[in-house]
Protein backbone atom coordinates (compact mmCIF):
# COMPACT_ATOMS: atom_id res chain seq x y z
CA UNK A 1 0.00 0.00 0.00
CA UNK A 2 1.17 3.21 -0.56
CA UNK A 3 -0.63 6.67 1.91
CA UNK A 4 -0.87 9.70 -0.49
CA UNK A 5 -2.05 13.08 0.46
CA UNK A 6 -4.62 14.46 -1.92
CA UNK A 7 -5.06 18.57 -1.48
CA UNK A 8 -8.18 20.07 -2.69
CA UNK A 9 -8.25 23.63 -4.44
CA UNK A 10 -11.54 25.76 -5.16
CA UNK A 11 -14.36 24.38 -6.48
CA UNK A 12 -12.64 21.30 -5.62
CA UNK A 13 -12.40 21.78 -1.96
CA UNK A 14 -16.04 23.08 -1.66
CA UNK A 15 -17.33 19.54 -3.38
CA UNK A 16 -14.81 17.67 -1.41
CA UNK A 17 -15.82 19.13 1.91
CA UNK A 18 -12.36 19.40 3.22
CA UNK A 19 -9.13 20.60 2.25
CA UNK A 20 -6.90 17.79 2.39
CA UNK A 21 -7.57 13.95 3.09
CA UNK A 22 -5.01 11.25 3.46
CA UNK A 23 -5.81 7.79 1.91
CA UNK A 24 -3.89 3.91 1.42
CA UNK A 25 -4.18 3.13 -2.05
CA UNK A 26 -2.50 0.34 -4.00
CA UNK A 27 1.03 0.47 -4.81
CA UNK A 28 0.39 0.61 -8.78
CA UNK A 29 -2.83 3.43 -8.47
CA UNK A 30 -2.39 5.95 -11.36
CA UNK A 31 -4.37 9.12 -11.44
CA UNK A 32 -7.07 7.78 -13.25
CA UNK A 33 -7.72 4.73 -10.71
CA UNK A 34 -7.32 7.64 -8.15
CA UNK A 35 -10.16 9.74 -9.99
CA UNK A 36 -12.09 6.43 -9.86
CA UNK A 37 -11.11 6.00 -6.22
CA UNK A 38 -12.76 9.82 -5.21
CA UNK A 39 -15.45 9.80 -7.47
CA UNK A 40 -16.47 6.52 -5.82
CA UNK A 41 -15.90 7.01 -2.15
CA UNK A 42 -17.59 10.84 -2.75
CA UNK A 43 -20.69 11.10 -5.72
CA UNK A 44 -19.93 15.00 -5.26
CA UNK A 45 -17.00 14.72 -6.86
CA UNK A 46 -18.32 12.46 -9.79
CA UNK A 47 -18.29 15.07 -12.60
CA UNK A 48 -15.71 16.97 -11.48
CA UNK A 49 -12.91 14.17 -11.93
CA UNK A 50 -13.85 14.10 -15.56
CA UNK A 51 -12.38 18.03 -16.06
CA UNK A 52 -9.97 18.24 -12.62
CA UNK A 53 -6.30 19.34 -13.32
CA UNK A 54 -3.90 17.17 -11.19
CA UNK A 55 -0.53 17.56 -9.71
CA UNK A 56 1.77 15.48 -8.33
CA UNK A 57 4.51 16.58 -6.27
CA UNK A 58 4.23 20.32 -7.54
CA UNK A 59 4.36 19.01 -11.04
CA UNK A 60 0.95 18.85 -13.62
CA UNK A 61 0.32 14.84 -13.93
CA UNK A 62 -1.50 13.02 -16.00
CA UNK A 63 -4.34 10.09 -16.62
CA UNK A 64 -1.37 7.15 -16.70
CA UNK A 65 0.92 8.74 -13.93
CA UNK A 66 1.43 6.22 -11.79
CA UNK A 67 1.43 7.55 -8.17
CA UNK A 68 4.85 7.73 -6.65
CA UNK A 69 5.45 6.62 -2.72
CA UNK A 70 4.14 9.29 -0.28
CA UNK A 71 3.06 11.47 -3.02
CA UNK A 72 1.87 15.00 -2.12
CA UNK A 73 -1.49 15.05 -5.12
CA UNK A 74 -3.16 18.65 -5.14
CA UNK A 75 -6.85 18.42 -7.47
CA UNK A 76 -7.68 21.83 -8.78
CA UNK A 77 -10.02 23.38 -12.01
CA UNK A 78 -8.28 25.61 -14.54
CA UNK A 79 -6.60 28.06 -12.75
CA UNK A 80 -7.31 31.68 -12.46
CA UNK A 81 -4.70 33.62 -11.09
CA UNK A 82 -3.54 37.21 -12.16
CA UNK B 1 40.98 29.26 -12.65
CA UNK B 2 37.45 27.75 -12.93
CA UNK B 3 35.82 30.77 -13.09
CA UNK B 4 37.58 32.26 -16.32
CA UNK B 5 36.94 28.68 -18.16
CA UNK B 6 33.45 29.13 -17.40
CA UNK B 7 33.79 32.84 -18.56
CA UNK B 8 35.15 31.65 -21.37
CA UNK B 9 32.69 29.19 -22.84
CA UNK B 10 29.80 30.45 -21.74
CA UNK B 11 29.01 33.76 -22.85
CA UNK B 12 25.81 34.02 -20.52
CA UNK B 13 27.80 32.85 -17.68
CA UNK B 14 26.80 36.55 -15.80
CA UNK B 15 22.84 35.68 -16.38
CA UNK B 16 23.87 34.60 -13.06
CA UNK B 17 23.48 37.20 -11.10
CA UNK B 18 20.77 38.34 -12.92
CA UNK B 19 18.08 39.03 -10.12
CA UNK B 20 14.86 36.91 -10.14
CA UNK B 21 12.14 37.58 -7.57
CA UNK B 22 9.33 35.45 -7.36
CA UNK B 23 6.30 35.61 -4.42
CA UNK B 24 3.08 34.56 -3.54
CA UNK B 25 2.47 37.62 -1.35
CA UNK B 26 -0.18 38.60 1.70
CA UNK B 27 0.62 41.83 1.75
CA UNK B 28 0.41 45.10 -0.57
CA UNK B 29 2.44 45.38 -3.81
CA UNK B 30 5.15 48.52 -3.30
CA UNK B 31 5.90 48.68 -7.16
CA UNK B 32 8.76 51.03 -6.89
CA UNK B 33 10.74 48.90 -4.47
CA UNK B 34 10.29 46.15 -6.70
CA UNK B 35 11.32 47.75 -9.16
CA UNK B 36 14.72 48.97 -7.49
CA UNK B 37 15.77 45.28 -6.97
CA UNK B 38 15.50 44.31 -10.81
CA UNK B 39 17.68 47.47 -11.95
CA UNK B 40 21.45 46.68 -12.82
CA UNK B 41 24.27 49.24 -13.39
CA UNK B 42 23.24 47.89 -17.53
CA UNK B 43 19.57 48.28 -17.28
CA UNK B 44 18.03 51.23 -19.20
CA UNK B 45 14.57 49.76 -19.40
CA UNK B 46 11.85 48.41 -17.65
CA UNK B 47 8.38 47.34 -18.46
CA UNK B 48 5.74 47.19 -15.54
CA UNK B 49 2.63 44.90 -16.25
CA UNK B 50 -0.06 45.35 -13.21
CA UNK B 51 -3.43 43.32 -13.11
CA UNK B 52 -6.03 45.50 -11.07
CA UNK B 53 -9.33 44.60 -9.75
CA UNK B 54 -11.68 45.65 -12.22
CA UNK B 55 -14.88 47.34 -9.81
CA UNK B 56 -17.42 46.81 -13.03
CA UNK B 57 -16.99 44.36 -15.96
CA UNK B 58 -19.21 45.43 -19.51
CA UNK B 59 -18.79 42.61 -21.91
CA UNK B 60 -18.05 43.97 -25.46
CA UNK B 61 -19.61 42.23 -28.47
CA UNK B 62 -18.02 43.39 -32.28
CA UNK B 63 -17.43 47.05 -32.91
CA UNK B 64 -17.58 47.07 -29.06
CA UNK B 65 -21.36 47.37 -28.55
CA UNK B 66 -21.94 46.82 -24.61
CA UNK B 67 -23.53 43.27 -24.93
CA UNK B 68 -25.20 43.74 -21.54
CA UNK B 69 -26.02 45.95 -18.40
CA UNK B 70 -22.07 46.34 -16.51
CA UNK B 71 -21.47 44.15 -13.90
CA UNK B 72 -20.14 44.69 -10.28
CA UNK B 73 -17.27 43.70 -8.23
CA UNK B 74 -17.75 44.01 -4.94
CA UNK B 75 -14.32 42.38 -4.07
CA UNK B 76 -12.06 39.10 -5.08
CA UNK B 77 -11.18 36.27 -2.72
CA UNK B 78 -7.58 34.95 -4.09
CA UNK B 79 -5.89 31.56 -2.91
CA UNK B 80 -2.81 29.46 -4.61
CA UNK B 81 -1.29 25.83 -3.37
CA UNK B 82 1.44 28.49 -2.70
CA UNK B 83 4.63 25.82 -3.23
CA UNK B 84 3.29 24.72 -6.74
CA UNK B 85 2.75 28.77 -7.26
CA UNK B 86 6.12 29.84 -6.57
CA UNK B 87 7.74 26.54 -8.41
CA UNK B 88 5.86 27.56 -11.67
CA UNK B 89 6.36 31.18 -11.40
CA UNK B 90 10.16 30.39 -11.34
CA UNK B 91 9.48 28.12 -14.27
CA UNK B 92 8.23 31.48 -16.08
CA UNK B 93 11.15 32.95 -15.29
CA UNK B 94 13.63 30.66 -16.89
CA UNK B 95 11.22 30.40 -20.00
CA UNK B 96 11.37 34.00 -19.90
CA UNK B 97 15.32 33.76 -19.88
CA UNK B 98 15.34 30.85 -22.62
CA UNK B 99 13.75 33.39 -24.86
CA UNK B 100 14.69 36.33 -24.56
CA UNK B 101 18.27 36.28 -23.05
CA UNK B 102 18.63 39.96 -23.08
CA UNK B 103 16.17 40.31 -20.28
CA UNK B 104 18.37 41.24 -16.84
CA UNK B 105 15.93 41.19 -14.27
CA UNK B 106 12.44 39.41 -13.60
CA UNK B 107 10.29 40.05 -11.25
CA UNK B 108 6.97 38.17 -10.37
CA UNK B 109 4.41 38.39 -7.87
CA UNK B 110 1.06 37.53 -7.27
CA UNK B 111 -1.13 39.07 -4.07
CA UNK B 112 -4.30 37.04 -2.60
CA UNK B 113 -6.91 37.24 0.45
CA UNK B 114 -9.43 39.52 0.08
CA UNK B 115 -8.46 42.06 -2.56
CA UNK B 116 -11.14 45.43 -3.44
CA UNK B 117 -11.21 46.94 -6.76
CA UNK B 118 -8.11 49.44 -7.53
CA UNK B 119 -5.90 47.34 -6.35
CA UNK B 120 -3.31 45.67 -7.74
CA UNK B 121 -3.33 41.99 -7.61
CA UNK B 122 0.05 40.87 -9.79
CA UNK B 123 3.35 42.37 -11.14
CA UNK B 124 5.33 41.33 -13.92
CA UNK B 125 7.88 43.50 -14.74
CA UNK B 126 11.72 42.66 -16.90
CA UNK B 127 13.93 44.81 -17.16
CA UNK B 128 16.89 45.02 -19.73
CA UNK B 129 19.42 47.20 -21.52
CA UNK B 130 17.23 48.49 -24.15
CA UNK B 131 13.47 48.96 -24.79
CA UNK B 132 13.81 46.99 -27.96
CA UNK B 133 15.34 44.03 -26.64
CA UNK B 134 12.08 42.16 -26.29
CA UNK B 135 11.40 43.36 -23.26
CA UNK B 136 7.77 44.02 -23.45
CA UNK B 137 7.01 40.81 -25.08
CA UNK B 138 8.91 39.13 -22.14
CA UNK B 139 6.35 40.86 -19.30
CA UNK B 140 3.51 40.04 -21.80
CA UNK B 141 4.82 36.14 -21.95
CA UNK B 142 5.02 36.11 -18.20
CA UNK B 143 1.12 37.03 -17.69
CA UNK B 144 -0.01 35.39 -20.26
CA UNK B 145 2.05 31.93 -18.79
CA UNK B 146 0.82 32.62 -14.91
CA UNK B 147 -2.55 32.64 -16.62
CA UNK B 148 -2.43 29.62 -17.84
CA UNK B 149 -0.01 27.62 -15.54
CA UNK B 150 0.13 29.21 -11.72
CA UNK B 151 -2.17 27.37 -9.75
CA UNK B 152 -4.15 30.31 -8.26
CA UNK B 153 -7.98 30.97 -8.15
CA UNK B 154 -10.25 33.78 -7.60
CA UNK B 155 -13.96 33.96 -5.95
CA UNK B 156 -16.08 36.89 -7.36
CA UNK B 157 -18.11 38.92 -4.73
CA UNK B 158 -20.91 41.35 -6.08
CA UNK B 159 -24.20 42.64 -5.08
CA UNK B 160 -26.10 39.32 -6.21
CA UNK B 161 -23.92 36.74 -4.71
CA UNK B 162 -19.92 35.07 -4.58
CA UNK B 163 -18.78 32.49 -8.02
CA UNK B 164 -15.71 30.92 -8.21
CA UNK B 165 -14.04 32.61 -11.33
CA UNK B 166 -12.96 29.46 -14.10
CA UNK B 167 -10.00 29.33 -16.12
CA UNK B 168 -9.77 27.54 -19.85
CA UNK B 169 -6.30 26.81 -20.15
CA UNK B 170 -5.66 22.48 -20.17
CA UNK B 171 -1.59 22.40 -18.66
CA UNK B 172 0.36 19.89 -21.40
CA UNK B 173 2.90 17.44 -20.17
CA UNK B 174 6.10 19.05 -19.14
CA UNK B 175 3.92 22.43 -18.30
Amino acid sequence: MNKVKVLFFATLRDLAGSKSIELDVPAEMTVQGLKDRLAHDNPKLRQAMETVLVAINREYAFDATVLPEAAEIAMFPPVSGG
Amino acid sequence: MLREVATTIAPDYQTMDYPTIIAVAESELHLDALIERIILPTTGAAVIFTGLVRGRTTRHGPSQVALDEPQETLYLEYEAYKPMAEAKMRQIADEIRQKWPSVEGIAIIQRIGRLYPRTPTVVIACTAAHRDTGVFEAARYGIDRLKDVVPIWKKEFGPNGEFWVEGEYIPKPGE
